[in-house]
């Protein structure tokens, strides 16, 4: 025993410690730490993260401002032809002024108008597309995963149609289709959904065969209970994600098709439309706004949907609730 | 070895016969006018029946498929109607194919050699300043629609001038190395994104693998381990889709090629929808998306190389 | 005695997680001599495999030894801090075979080119001699036709072979501690047996020092000279195998061996220790088992104990070994197995 340690014995004077304490099995059990909530750790982690309270408010103004705009007072019409009171010409390329914040674009359109009807056209389709896509995903992949004799076939018509590269199915089905609104969500609904109903497919073969699965079945707990408990959190954490992420990917391939030609009517603003308008008339550095404004609203949508889609999938992930 | 790579090859053939069917039956849906070049608006309806008769589009659906076979058998993809009238797709795209596959490889390979390092050096560094920095880079490139970032690119840089002059022609020119490098640059953004993403993904996977333990009690440095086992296993599961994406090469680039006006494939096709040739799209269309079939079979194979357990366990479910 | 080959002094090891603070391993201090076999046991979670890998500078990178001293060879390893430093012992002179011999070798490299590297990390071997080398260490740790077997990869191994190659890599340098992390843990009761058996035959052949860590009381009993028990970061109690089995004085090792089932009595439910380990986020008072133990004193919720000596090589932490305690009689289980051992002595 050493030097120090018979010190700190004989320090001790007090004999009344040495008695028995009073036994609590209850404080014996107090002492185990498990405050673990699945909900609440994920929410924690996505809110701590700083930039995604950037661009959460961030994408939060764009849609309230894009879904009000139209109701507040002094806007303009995104289709009306302005014209010169003066000389009764339209009012085309008109550099932004007091009047149109945006400019006016080559045939005389306030571009602060049709920038925001623009966004809430793509926005719908992106939404539309996102829903579809979780749902028909959902629907498909279940059947394919819970109908073991199906799985086969479908595994082997998911490798074919996931080998034909998605540009060339959207550009062959807006083609067959003719260019218009439906045409849009059509092809972009056909080509979306593979991935969610794979991974759905990959979900419930997991909870079929994955061993904490079986051990809870052996239990007698019933497959509903199971369902909930280990399917349903992560599908919800994953369909948020999915819906994130397919606005920046639809927005995407809205402005592809537009840019060969198979995108919405022209009547029609849309980010990818008023980006090609923009396009047409960029070598005239004087006409460079038509581009840079679009450009600019699509680029913080795209990028605040990604970002935050990406920071949920991280922070739903218990593998990071550490 | 043998065995799993034939039974792969059967298995593609399968797939490609599917694909190549299923496309053809597709396009019958395309538009009617597609057949006719120019004047189908002043054609009379016994005109346009002869004429989609001459296609043998009016025959039954089971002997155009068998007519379209036997000509394919035969290397035939048919003729042009309207972007070059008569002409066999073959000798059009054969023209074309060098233009794209040359830039499209130039491009692999400058994204993987960026992409790769970017992705080991992010790994490595995880969380500190370069990190951060390169996944900006990789979120813009992702999130924001290629079409936005690559016109900036081209109105921009172009506009750059050195004694007068643009250092970056605006336009491609054959005869002019200087214009081709603006074109491959832009066309390796997406893929050095994409290669350093998933390099960074994997290695943060291998990183954590109990092996790696092992490798570091055996008393190897980190270097070692780096280059040793983690680069090693991270890089395997990408190889799968490398001979994809060089076969796609192909295919062109279609943003690249029209902004720079490149004359290869990726433009093409686009034209040729643009101006509703239905012959060079249902030939361009299956030879796209046959391309896909051979590459993930080539990348497969090449995984059972590199992955000894591929060889041996049966493969499950959907990749 | 003689010297120590290692000696721990106060080791504390804290870890950062979730933005707080965890003390894993709270003043341990062990000496360890050589050629000796010493078993670390102790429940999940109460810190024997984080305590041996500081030794070898693998702590987690959110782990750190905050102070306390390792002695070996007369370096202090507590200080290592750079890379460098570290591999002149990692390996080399320190090796350590972990748990799980499925997930422990790299899948895409061969089992042959796994130890190879060792060799040519620490021995100096190149080429054909290492591979010769190789192919030996393949055969002495039991390894049929090794010739062949230098050339497949893992996935052609079955289990307990797996764990005889990553011995073989652990061994490869004639290390002079030998830790094994619960080296049968995950393998079928029938290759448990042959592990312990060749981990044994090939300390002997080497003179090297072991290290068990197990949860595993029949393995303690199998294999090791002498135990120490770990409570929450803590050695609580130590002493050679028979006078932790049949003399044991702390609450906790009490608690620990009447869990064994193999002293349960027939219908009788089996003995389980009430409540769970403490918090290793908060600061411990006292005796960390205090709040677990039926036989707790005042004292044990105030001040920590020291070491108490039972006997030149058993030492335990209880209040209940100093003087002014009251007398505590082991449970019947533990005075059982005393008698027992008593009369088989005789």
């Amino acid at each position: 025993m050493s030097q120090k340690e018979l010190q700190v014995i004989q320090a001790i004077e007090d004999e009344a410690l040495f008695t028995f304490a009073e036994f609590d099995p209850e404080a014996a059990e107090r002492v185990g730490y498990s405050d673990y909530s699945y909900w609440g750790s994920t929410l924690k982690i996505f809110f701590k993260n700083k930039t995604v309270i950037f661009f959460l408010i961030l994408m939060a103004s764009l849609i309230l401002f894009a879904t009000i705009q139209p109701y507040l007072p002094n806007q303009k019409s995104s289709t009306k032809i302005h014209v010169s009171p003066v000389t009764g010409h339209p009012l085309q390329n008109q550099e932004p002024s007091k009047e149109h914040w945006f400019g006016t674009n080559v045939i005389g359109q306030d571009l602060w108008a049709r920038i925001w009807s623009g966004t809430r056209t793509s926005l719908l389709i992106a939404i539309i597309v996102g829903i579809w896509e979780v749902c028909f995903g959902i629907f498909i992949g279940a059947i394919w995963g819970y109908v073991r004799q199906l799985d086969a076939f479908m595994t082997e018509a998911y490798n074919v149609i996931n080998n034909i590269p998605t540009t060339i199915l959207l550009m062959l089905l807006a083609y067959i289709l003719r260019p218009s609104f439906r045409t849009m969500v059509i092809a972009m609904c056909a080509t979306g959904w593979l991935g969610m109903a794979r991974f759905v497919r990959n979900q419930i073969v997991i909870i079929r065969d994955r061993e904490y699965n079986l051990a809870s079945r052996c239990l007698g707990t019933p497959t509903s209970r199971i369902i909930t408990k280990n399917l349903l959190p992560y599908l919800v954490s994953v369909i948020v994600m999915r819906i994130a992420l397919s606005i920046p990917g639809t927005i995407g391939w809205e402005v592809f098709l537009t840019y060969i030609g198979l995108g919405l009517p022209i009547d029609t603003p849309s980010l990818g439309n008023l980006l090609n308008e923009g396009r047409q008339v960029m070598m005239a550095p004087a006409l460079r706004y038509q581009l840079i404004f679009p450009a600019v609203v699509l680029s913080v949508i795209t990028i605040s949907f990604y970002v935050l889609g990406n920071a949920f999938a991280d922070a739903s992930d218990p593998r990071n609730h550490y | 070895m043998l065995k799993y790579s034939l039974k792969r090859l059967l298995q593609s053939l399968i797939t490609v016969f599917i694909v190549i069917t299923l496309v053809f039956l597709l396009m019958r849906l395309l538009p009617e006018e597609g057949y006719f070049g120019d004047g189908y608006d002043k054609l009379t309806p016994e005109q346009r029946e002869n004429i989609l008769r001459k296609f043998g589009l009016l025959d039954p659906w089971y002997v155009q498929l068998k007519n379209f076979y036997s000509s394919l058998l035969k290397g035939d993809l048919g003729k042009s109607i309207i972007y070059r009238p008569d002409v066999p797709v073959i000798d059009i795209i054969k023209l074309k194919i060098p233009y794209s596959m040359t830039f499209g490889l130039a491009a692999i390979a400058v994204s993987l050699l960026f992409g790769l390092s970017m992705g080991i050096h992010t790994a490595r560094n995880k969380g500190r300043f370069w990190d951060k920095i390169w996944s900006g880079y990789v979120v813009f490139i992702n999130a924001v629609p290629a079409a936005v970032y690559l016109l900036f690119i081209q109105l921009y840089i172009t506009g750059l001038k050195y004694k007068g002059r643009s250092i970056f022609p605006m336009l491609f020119n054959r005869h002019n190395p200087r214009s081709w490098i603006l074109p491959l640059i832009s066309m390796s953004l997406g893929g050095i994104a994409g290669y350093a993403l998933w390099m960074r993904r994997y290695m943060v996977d291998q990183l954590n693998q109990d092996y790696i333990r092992l490798a570091r009690a055996k008393g190897m440095s980190e270097k070692q381990i780096m280059v040793k086992h983690v680069m090693r296993n991270a890089f395997v599961p990408m190889a799968q889709y490398l001979p994809a994406s060089i076969l796609l090469t192909i295919s062109g680039s279609i943003y690249i090629e029209s902004l720079y006006s490149i004359p290869g494939m990726g433009g093409l096709l686009v034209d040729v929808i643009q101006r509703q040739d239905n012959v060079m799209v249902q030939a361009l269309v299956l030879i796209y998306s046959s391309l896909g079939i051979w590459g993930l079979f080539l990348g497969d194979l090449l995984m059972a190389i590199f992955d000894p357990r591929i060889r041996l366990e049966k493969k499950e479910g959907a990749r | 005695m003689t010297e120590p080959i290692l000696s721990v002094r106060d080791l504390v090891v804290k870890f950062s997680l979730r933005g707080q603070i965890l003390t894993a391993i709270r003043g341990a201090s062990l000496d360890l001599y050589p050629g000796e076999t010493l078993a670390i046991v102790g429940e999940s979670g109460s810190g024997k495999s984080v305590f041996t890998k500081t030794w070898i500078g693998m702590l987690d990178a959110n782990g750190w030894v905050d102070s306390g001293s390792i002695l070996f060879e007369g370096k202090d390893l507590a200080k290592f801090t750079r890379e460098r430093e570290w591999l002149t012992i990692r390996g080399k002179k320190i090796a350590m075979v972990f748990q799980d011999p499925m997930t422990a070798l790299n899948p895409l490299r061969t089992v042959g080119m796994q130890i190879q590297e060792a060799l040519e990390l620490h021995q100096d071997m190149r080429g054909e001699q290492a591979k010769a080398r190789t192919i030996e260490i393949l055969s002495e740790v039991g390894i049929d036709i090794p010739e062949v077997r230098y050339h497949q990869y893992p996935h052609e191994f079955s289990g307990g072979m797996r764990q005889r190659v990553v011995i073989a890599i652990a061994v490869a340098c004639n290390p002079r501690i030998l830790i094994c992390d619960e080296p049968t843990t995950a393998l079928d009761v029938t290759i448990q047996a042959q592990i312990l058996e060749l981990i044994r035959d090939l300390q002997r052949k080497m003179g090297a020092t072991l290290v068990y860590i197990t949860h595993d009381l029949g393995v303690v009993a199998n294999v090791a000279d002498r135990v120490a028990v770990m409570y929450a970061g803590e050695i609580i109690e130590y002493g050679t195998v028979d006078e932790i089995f049949f003399d044991p004085r702390h609450p906790y090792t009490w608690a620990l061996l009447s869990s064994l089932p193999q002293l349960g009595i027939k219908g009788q439910p089996l003995y389980s220790i009430a409540g769970t380990p403490p918090n290793l986020f908060t600061d411990i008072q006292g005796d960390a088992f205090a709040p677990r133990n039926p036989n707790a004193l005042k004292i044990d919720s105030v001040r920590r104990p020291p070491f108490f000596q039972v006997s030149p090589t058993h030492y335990a932490k209880t209040w209940l070994l100093d003087p002014r305690a009251p007398k505590v009689e082991p449970p019947e289980t533990i005075r059982a197995l005393r008698s027992k051992y008593e009369r088989y002595a005789q």
